[in-house]
Parts: C-alpha cells; structure tokens; sequence
C-alpha cells in the first residue's frame, strides 16, 4: 500500500506517493529524475549516494524515503546558486579533485556538511569527514586540499 | 622561467568538470530512454558445470517480465580480444553447453523494473551437471587435471618465451645468484561505477548502445563479430565513464546480454551490475606465480635474469594473454640485463577470468623484482640505489631485439629519490623506506586484436567562429583525456583551451581509436590528434601568408589566437579573422584536419617507455604487526606534462590502488567462490589510509610523443607493492614474498624471526 | 532486492509497544537501519509490516544526573560523539564513536540499533560493557533491566523478547581514579574490529589495579569479559609480567573465528598484545582524571 511523502529537495518542496520500500535515493535519482546522487554499492559501504538530510551527512540509500518525510534534502544539484557554482565546487574544480566524477557528488556532500558543522576542521577532521566515501581516481589528498582552501577562506561564498 | 608553450603544462580545469562537480555529467548509469526495460543475468553458481537444460517458462509467464534469453537465442558464437588468434576467442558470454566459472552468464531477463527482473531470475530453472573442478594453475597444469576448455592440453591457454643473450652461460660466470620465489594475488578495479549497458535495438535492425567503456571501437568490433553485423550498423556511446581501470574494453555480460534481450524486443534495455556481479563476474587482475633468478658480478652488475611464471588465467582468455607478454618484457625493467629469460605459462582455470588491470603485469614483474633486487643489494652488501643505478637503463637504450627507449630519465629518478631520503634523516624506530622503480610503456605496439584500422585518428574541425571540435575515438574514462587532448589540439593550433571542444567515443562521429588502455591515448591518440591540428594549421596558414603577403624568409606561427612572423611576434594578423576568411575561400567549407597515428618500427613491445622511483615510508608495529603507510614519494618522468593536475592526479590515484595491492586488497576464494564480493568486505584504501604523497616531477622531452609527452597513468601503479614490501623489510627485517603484505603475514613473519633468533 | 512491506510510523512508545504485540514476528523494527538496510537489500530480511521507531521523541535523548548517564537507545552515534557531557565525562564513550563506521552512518544510525543487532564485532558493547552499563528493555507488560554483558545470547541472536524494545542504556557515575580505554584492531581505519578490546581500570592505593573490566569484541559469538584476565590484575600492582599473564589469559578464554580477515590463531595474538595495552592506556586515564 503507497504511502504519501512531503519533502523538500533543494528547497523545492514534492508530494509523492510511494511504496514504503522505496528507499530515498530511489527517491531523488528515479521519481524526482536527480540523477547526480549516484549508487555505487549494495552494503551502504561506498558513500557515492551521501546527501543532506535536515543538515547532516547521511547515505540515502540506506534510509528508507518515507523517513525523510517532512524533512529538507539538499543533493549535488542544490550546492550552486544558479550558475554561481559553491566554493568547495570552485576548490574541487581548481585542484582536480575528482577524475571519473562518480564519487564526486558524494564527496561534495559529505564536504559540505562537514564545514556546515565545523568551518574550521583540522586536517585529520578533514580526513575523518570524507572517509565514508571511496573514490578510486583520485587518492583522495586532492580532495583534502581543496576543502583545505576553502576552510583557508581562498573561495568566497556567491551572493 | 616561461614556458615554451601557451596551454600545455598549465593547470587547467578539466573541461568535463563543471558538469561533474555539479552532478550534471550523465553516465550509463543515468541514462533512461522511453519505453525502456531493465534487464538481469543469471550466472551459474557452479565452477564448471555442464548445462543440461533451462526452463525459461515461468520466468516468461511473471508479470512484468517481456523476454527470457539464454544461449539458444545468440548465434552461438564465441569471442575475445586476441581476434587474430580464433583459438584464444574462446568466450561465448551467454553459455550454451557448458560453464567454466561461478558467475558464468546463463540467462537473462528484461522487464518492467530491476525488481520485477530480478524475481524472474528466481523462476529460471536450470539444471546443471557439475564437473569436476581445478582453481589453482599450479594444479591445472597436472596431467590429471580437469580441462577447462576441450582440447587444450594440461590446460595451457597460451605460452611465451622471451629471450636474449646467453642466460646460462652468463650464471656461470656470475660471482652470486639469487633464486627466489613470490606470489602476486588477484584484485579487482572496483570502478565506482560498475559495468552497465544500455543496448537499444532499431527496427531498422540498427543497433545503438550506450555503455561504460574504454573502448567503443573495441565495443562496437566486438558486438559485430558476435551478433553477425556490419560493424557500421552499431553505434556505441561513451557516456562520462565511471572508472575504467582496465576492466572495460571487453565485451562484457552487461552489454552483450542488453543487446541479445534489445534485439528480441525492439526496445532499449538497460542493464546494470550490481557490486556483487562487478566482484565476481567481472574481469580481474591476473595472479601470478613467479620464479626469478638473478645473477651478478660482485661489484654489482647484474648479469642475467630468469623469469618463469604461471599465471592464473581463470576461465577465458580475454585480456590475460597480454598481461602474460607484458609481465614477462617488464620484468626486465628497467634494467639493462645483458642475458635475459623468460618463459611464462597461462593457465586455465576455473575461476573468474583474469585479464587487464592497470599496469597490466608491471606490478607483479616490478613487486617481484625490486623485492629481489633489494635482497641481492643485501647479498652484495651494495647500497640498493647504488644497484639500481649501476645497471639502471639509459636514454638510447635498445632492450635487445624487443625495444628501443628512446626518452628515459630513469637515474634523475634515482637522483631525487636518494635525495629525498637522505633529507628523511634518520628514521624512528621499526620505521623504514623502501625504493622501487619501474618503466611502463605509452601503449602496445602489436596488434592481436586484429584491426584494419590506424591505432589512433582523430578529425579536427574549424568552425566560423574559430573554436575547434576534436572528433577522437578515445574515451574519457576519467583520466582526463578528453581534456588532454583538447590541450594538445589547442596548442598544435596555437588558440586557447577554452576555443576547443571535443567529441569523443562515440562510434557514430569518432574516427576509430582502440581506447584507453596500456596507457596508449595521450601518446597514440595525441599524435592523432596533433596531426589533425596540424593538417588545420597548415590550411589557416596558407591564408595567413596570402593574407600578410610576408617576405619568404619569415615563418608564422599561431600564439595565443595571434598569427604572427616567429621573430617579429608583433606583426600579425587575428587566427579568428583568418578563419572567417579561410572558410570563404574554401567555398564556405569549414577547415578540416585528419590526422592518425600507428607506430611503426618501434620494437616489439611499445613507441616510448616512462620511469620512476618511488619511495614508501611504512611505520610497522610489531607487537601485532600491523604498519601505517606514512608517506609516498615518487620521483617520475613522462616526458612533457601536458595537464600537470591529471598526473598528479593520477599519481595520487595509483598510489591508492597500488597500496591497496601492497597492503589489504585482495580476493580469497573457496572452491572458486569469490569470498569478499562487497565493498565492506573488499578492504580498500580510505581517506584516513591514504598516505601523504610527494611528486617530483623530473623533465625529459620523448620524441615520438605529441610535444614530447609520453604516458602518466599505468606505470604509477608499477612500484608502490615492491616499494611496501622493502619498506617493510628495511623497518623490522622481515621479507614477505606473496601478496598483499598483510599484518598477519608481518606478525607471522616476525615470531618467526624472533623463534630463529632464539634458536641460535 | 528490498521485499514491499506495510509500513507504520508510531509517534509514541506506547504505540510502537502496541503494533509489535500485533504483529509479533510478521514486524520487524526499524530505527536508523544501518544495518537492517543491507541485509533487506540483500533479500536476507523480508518482514511484511515494519515498525519505524525514529519518530519517536522521547527515546532520544542524553540525560546526565547523580545516577549517571542515560542513553536513550535512538539515540544517534553522532549525537552521542558529539555530546558535551559524554566527552566530559565517558570520553572513551565519545571515542569509540568517532572510530565507527562513517560520519554518514553515525548521523542516522543509533545506539539502541547497534547494540539490537548483536554483532559481536560492534564497537558500543565491548565500550558499555567496560563501563558497567545496564540496558533497559520495554514490553507492554513493562520494563527490565540486565548489564550490558548479559545482552548478546550468540551471534546476531540478543536477549530481546519478542514485543520488547531496547530503550535505554545506562551508565553508572565513574567511580573516582578510572580510566577507561578502547580500541578495534583492524587493517583499514575505519573497518569493523577484527578484535576489539575496552578495559576499565580503577586505581587503588600505590597504582595498583583496585577494579578491573575487561571487554571484548569479535573474539568470540558474543562480547565477552574474560573474567579470569580480570582477576589476574584485580587487586594487584600492575607489572608488565603480570599484564602479559592477563593477556594470555584472555586470548585463552575467548573463542575467535578464522575467516578471510584473520586467522583464529592470529586473533588471539591481538588479544594477547592488546589487553596489556588497553590496561595501560586505562590506567594512564586514569591517573588524568
């Protein structure tokens, strides 16, 4: 039996009807069509499905949708502001932290909600922040590096 | 100091890369046509098992569900890459009579939705007759084994001997001989995207596929020779690939069955391996028994090397033919070996088959070698850079009969790596630093997949307003060739990056190219394209010179947009207006440059080689073994950097892999049952794993690549195990010889130092 | 593939306690579903009606007061790592946090979820069980409570009767001197524990060990205590000798597997090489508090 869910997705708000099954990033990827969230996994291991839930990092392929009923998502599609891409999109793009890009999403998700919770992470902080996601380009120190220069304060924040 | 060139060697962004760092770059895995069904494959769960029946019935009648396929419905056909040699085409994908490893496809499904797909997959019945089984080749090469395919004797897929010199006259005269012996395990890509295709046949009977691959030449070739088509009725598309890595320029189940399914229906069927199907029915890298005998004079110079090997080949050919050519040529890398043997067996076996993965077996000739070299250093009581650079290659070097380095800055590696260390100082306790270094090639010269074709041709065309469009059959696999190339073209044409847009992998519009792999594009495809560059500039020239009417005796050149006299940079005239006027000379013809590459005369194995020393800290624990990668440091050379970012990128890439192959990937079986088909199971180097990393970039210039450039991608992956395993060695004095190099295997390995310790 | 089921979302315990006694074993419970997800992705776990629990409010919470520390069990890893009172006062606590799978798994995952699970290689029990903690279950019928090292029966298998939940943990106040430490041994950093070991060290007169707990994990089907490891160091000055003795003698009263991570012979090496180590740092701890 479906099963009515309200959400938010990058302040957009959608009323879906769904089986309970589905979960969230079905959701986003296959009813909304925001395919930049990606799946890479089928143990909740790999983090190339990391979205923003009400503010904190999480793996929407391990949430069922109907639990993020009533909340605020924020996917890759959410971080630029009209064409005015983010700083951390601005960093990634200036230190080539990404290769084949199918992590990439995720990796900018679990950096953005890092530095929304603590602007100021060490190195190690850093570290810890995108360990829940694997990439296999790129040895993961170019993506350190440029959330290093966002937290530097090299990228402003678009108006 | 400026540099000689306006684009390449800058830091560029990839001009893929908005779309990828805002989630808009579509790959396979995104891709949804209307009126299109998901697809699943049922695999076999046995090791070798004939197949006696299939029931397809119920499937068929589950709701949802529009088509079963098994083997009855291809034209039973088999294939693979070494197509000169129909014997070693020995794949049928979907099974008929038998199949030869679990994960082996049997059927496959297409429906409404994945789940629909996947239930149906439940309602198959099939009924297998198991067969007795062999999993290790040292096994299958017995006389009383069982054979994986009829008629191949002891099981031996294919042999290959290499040598030079006399190899045993020359350890009669050595002072001492080392004999060692190691094992290199197995490892999967783990892509982040796993193989997917989505397969759409016309009913004009033309066949259109979008998939994930390195190589749509190799693709659409492949689906030709199975599906008995003019490859010309096949269009494949290279969407933005996620990964790569070797495991995708093989025809493989994803497509094949997308296709057979498609072509049944009339409509688009996608399909999509889950991570447990990539683990375990996807290829893999090739396991390795090695064998090496080293012999040297006392003073250090090595005087004649050994090499037998057997190979793991799994249940196919595919790609392991080469890996078992290319493991035994660089296994004398990078040295000068004045004798040389070297005798390698790949062998059958029930397993998943074994076949290309980045360095294509470099890493295993590179970790058994530098572990041998370090251990002959010992021996000798000589320095072990000392050894390297005594026999270390040189530029100019002909590898006797096989290969001719032109390009190589091998001891300027040595240099800064030596450099490096010493500026470590002295280390902590059970710290240690271990050197590896390696040669790899910039793409094969032969030619066992049997194309008419050149390697590599690209078609540059000018349009009205002066931006260029590269049509190139190389894919982007993520390695940054799309962006690489643009470079090269925009350089060539002396206009800016941003004047450049490039169509790449698709079939449909792209001159043929055979893909990413040995580490072939920016070398092969980049001549390809500079050519095609050229042809364009040449054409724009010759208007140019019209146009300035300039005294014979001076020559032009492009610069940043600026047609100008070499010597008088100030005198000139705008590329863009020579354009516009170009084009209406040529009868409103846009400009069009071919260019393509095949090398020619260039040895036997590769046009150009790339070299490196690396340099791996570990901080070993020895009360349980288990030791910290602390810091990589590799001095390399490709030649001209063309995108300073994309190897560096590459780099820190391989040292992730290439640890992981060191240190904890690896894929233990039971019975030929891929244990660990999961990402939580499958250990993989996280950010908090990953070491700190060092680049020392050092400059030498290749004459057969596009400014200079040479490859950057695969030789990184050669040294990092060898580079673990003496690090581990120079830190607790413990040697471990079979991969990966795990803490147990370096806990065991010390209590037993300790119990001979105390024995004496 | 996930199998459809019918779905409820109780706002309140009594309504969650109230579906389970009608559904019974047809209902699964879930809360962050870290680990129900996968096995449900994977078609291990089927039930028709599922119970969401993470709505419900008032089992998420930390409350600190003169009996200790009260954990309610939907309660997240993340909230748990980040809290205040817990770094201040349970540091090990927030430790073992940090050094759980994921910062994306913390955020949505909780406490009570972890420990239901009963997997043996789980970082929180071998933590709880070392601090003496007392789980609290709730049925229709009313609550029980056991210590923490009762929980776990056998692999995967807790003491949870079916209508219960899990709905707090509880932690007595830290008695004076006592540290607490623990740490997973595995090959990557954030992978589960291919041993995990968490000592609770109460110093007494002269550092010697007044008070000593002993926990581990991914040593045997459950977390264990090996008691005759306690009782090696418990009321006796701490030598090295006698911290090896311990060690051996835990490696001895656990029973590890051998699987493709490590051999059962190799665990109990861990086990010997860790236990010292743990009681160390507990004791170092110790002396800083």
């Amino acid at each position: 039996m479906k099963k009515e869910l309200k959400l938010k997705v990058n302040g957009q708000p959608y009323e879906l009807y769904i089986k309970p099954k589905t979960l969230l990033v079905q959701v986003l990827r296959d009813h909304i069509g925001l395919t930049g969230t990606k799946r890479g996994c089928n143990d909740s291991s790999c983090g190339a499905c990391t979205i923003m839930l009400n503010g904190m990092a999480v793996k929407s392929c391990s949430i069922l949708a109907l639990q993020a009923n009533g909340c605020e998502v924020v996917t890759v599609e959410g971080l630029a502001k009209g064409n005015k891409l983010s700083p951390l999109q601005n960093a990634f793009l200036d230190h080539g932290s990404y290769q084949c890009g199918f992590c990439t999403p995720g990796m900018l998700m679990s950096s953005t909600a890092l530095l929304a919770e603590n602007p100021k992470p060490t190195k190690e902080e850093i570290k810890e922040g995108i360990d829940g996601n694997i990439c296999r380009c790129t040895g993961y120190n170019s993506i350190i590096r440029a959330v290093t220069a966002v937290v530097k304060g090299e990228y402003k924040e678009a108006k | 100091m400026t540099s000689k060139f306006s684009v390449i060697g800058q830091r560029v962004h990839n001009i893929d890369g908005t779309e990828k760092v805002t989630g808009s770059a579509k790959y396979t895995f995104d891709v949804v046509l209307p009126n299109m069904l998901y697809g699943k494959i049922l695999r076999s769960p046995h090791p070798h098992a004939k197949i006696l029946k299939i029931d397809t019935r119920q499937a068929k009648k589950l709701i949802g569900v529009k088509a079963v396929v098994t083997g009855k419905d291809t034209l039973g056909r088999k294939q693979g890459i070494w197509r000169r040699f129909p014997e070693l085409c020995d794949e049928e994908i979907l099974c008929r009579a038998k199949t030869r490893y679990i994960g082996d496809p049997v059927a496959a499904v297409a429906a409404i939705d994945e789940d629909t797909a996947e239930e149906a997959l439940d309602l198959i019945e099939v009924e297998y007759e198991p067969l007795p089984a062999v999993f290790d080749p040292l096994e299958a090469i017995k006389e009383d084994a069982p054979q994986v395919h009829d008629g191949v004797e002891l099981n031996i897929n294919i042999n290959r001997h290499i040598e030079w010199g006399d190899v045993d006259e020359a350890f009669r005269k050595c002072d001492h001989i080392r004999e060692d012996q190691f094992k290199c395990s197995s490892q999967a890509h783990v892509c982040m995207e796993t193989h997917d295709a989505v397969a759409s046949f016309g009913h004009n009977g033309k066949l259109t596929v979008w998939t994930s691959t390195q190589s749509s030449y190799y693709i659409q070739r492949l689906y030709a020779d199975m599906l008995d088509m003019r490859e010309s009725d096949i269009r494949v598309m290279n969407r933005h690939t996620g990964g790569g890595f070797g495991s995708k320029f093989e025809l493989d189940s994803a497509q094949f069955c997308a296709a057979i399914l498609s072509q049944k229906l009339c409509q688009p069927v996608k399909i999509v391996l889950t991570r447990e199907e990539e683990f375990t029915a996807t290829k893999r890298r090739t396991p390795m028994y090695y064998f090496l005998k080293l012999g040297a004079k006392k003073d250090g110079t090595l005087l004649a090397k050994e090499a037998r090997v057997i190979t793991e080949g799994g249940a196919y050919t595919a790609m392991g033919a080469t890996a078992l050519y290319l493991t035994g040529f660089f296994s004398s890398f990078p040295y000068k070996y004045p004798n040389y043997r070297y005798d390698g067996y790949r062998v059958y076996t029930n397993t998943a088959p074994t076949s290309a993965m980045r360095g294509f077996g470099a890493p295993q000739s590179t970790f058994v070698g530098e572990s041998q070299l370090d251990m002959m250093a010992e021996d000798l009581g000589i320095d072990p850079i000392e050894l390297r650079r005594k026999n270390g290659m040189t530029p100019d070097y002909e590898v006797p009969g096989q290969a001719f380095i032109q390009s190589c800055g091998l001891h300027q590696c040595l240099d800064k790596i030596e450099e490096h260390i010493k500026k470590r100082g002295k280390l902590p306790p059970n710290h240690g630093i271990g050197v590896s270094a390696y040669g790899f090639m910039s793409g094969g010269i032969f030619n066992w997949f049997n194309t008419p074709y050149a390697f590599s041709a690209a078609v540059v065309r000018i349009n009205i307003d002066g931006k260029a469009d590269v049509y190139t059959g190389a894919c982007d696999i993520g390695q940054g060739s799309n962006t690489t190339l643009a470079m090269i073209c925009a350089e060539e044409l002396g206009i800016k990056l941003e004047d450049v847009r490039v169509f790449s992998g698709d079939t449909g519009i792209c001159p043929p190219d055979l893909g990413a792999w040995g580490s072939r594009q920016t070398l092969m495809s980049g001549n390809a394209v500079k050519r095609a560059a050229a042809e364009c500039k040449s054409q724009i020239m010759e208007f140019a010179a019209a146009k300035m009417g300039v005294n014979i005796v001076y020559d032009l050149d492009i610069k940043d947009g600026w047609i100008h006299i070499v010597n008088r940079p100030e005198r000139g005239v705008s590329y863009y207006d020579i354009v516009k006027g170009a084009i209406r000379g040529k009868d409103g013809v846009a400009i069009m440059g071919r260019g393509h590459y095949t090398p020619h005369r260039k040895g036997m194995i590769s046009p150009a080689y790339s070299f490196g020393v690396q340099a791996a800290e570990v901080a070993v624990d020895v009360e349980t073994g288990r030791y910290k990668l602390v810091n990589v440091t590799t001095a390399h050379e490709s030649g001209t950097v063309i995108n300073p970012i994309g190897i560096e990128g590459q780099l820190e890439g391989a040292i992730m892999m290439a640890g992981g192959y060191g240190y904890c990937e690896d894929q233990p079986m039971d019975e030929g049952k891929i244990l660990n088909p999961s990402i939580a199971d499958y250990k993989l180097i996280r950010s908090l794993d990953m070491p700190e990393t060092e680049i020392l970039e050092i400059d030498t210039y290749e004459p057969e690549g596009p400014f200079g450039a040479k490859e950057a991608g695969e030789g990184l992956t050669n040294p990092t195990a060898g580079a673990i395993g003496n690090a581990v060695y120079k830190a607790v004095g413990v040697r471990i010889n079979d991969l990966p190099i795990t803490p147990e295997k370096v806990f065991k390995a010390l209590k037993e130092k300790e119990k001979k310790k105390k024995a004496k | 593939m996930i199998h459809d089921f019918e779905y409820f979302a109780p706002k309140t315990l009594k309504e969650a306690l109230a579906l389970l006694d009608k559904y019974q074993d047809d209902c699964k419970v879930i809360c962050g579903g870290q680990s129900l997800l996968v096995l449900m992705r994977q078609g291990l776990v089927a039930p028709p009606y599922m119970i969401d629990i993470k709505g419900i409010a008032e089992l998420s919470y930390i409350k600190d007061d003169k009996d200790g520390l009260k954990i309610g069990a939907t309660t997240t890893h993340r909230a748990i790592e980040k809290s205040p009172v817990v770094k201040k006062k349970y540091p090990v606590l927030a430790k073992m946090e940090t050094r759980l799978a994921s910062i994306q798994t913390r955020n949505w995952g909780t406490i009570g979820g972890n420990v239901c699970h009963g997997d043996p290689a789980g970082d929180p029990l071998p933590v709880l069980i070392a601090l003496g903690a007392t789980l609290t279950m709730t049925g229709s019928k009313g609550k029980r409570s056991m210590p923490a090292e009762n929980f776990c029966l056998d692999y995967f298998e807790t003491a949870l009767e079916p209508g219960e939940l899990l709905t707090e943990i509880a932690l007595p106040v830290v008695p004076p001197n006592t540290g607490t430490a623990y740490t997973k041994f595995n090959v990557i950093e954030s992978d589960l524990a291919t041993v995990g070991v968490a000592v609770s060290v109460t110093l007494g007169a002269g550092d010697s060990c007044q008070d000593i707990r002993i926990a581990l994990g991914a040593s045997a089907p459950t977390p264990i205590r090996p008691k005759k490891a306690e009782a090696i160091l418990k009321g006796k000055k701490i030598t090295d000798a006698l911290l090896a003795q311990a060690g051996e003698t835990a490696s001895t009263e656990a029973d590890p597997i051998s699987d493709i991570y490590a051999s059962e012979e190799y665990r109990r090496e861990l086990i010997k090489v860790l236990v010292p180590r743990l009681t160390r740092e507990a004791m170092a701890n110790a002396k800083k508090a």
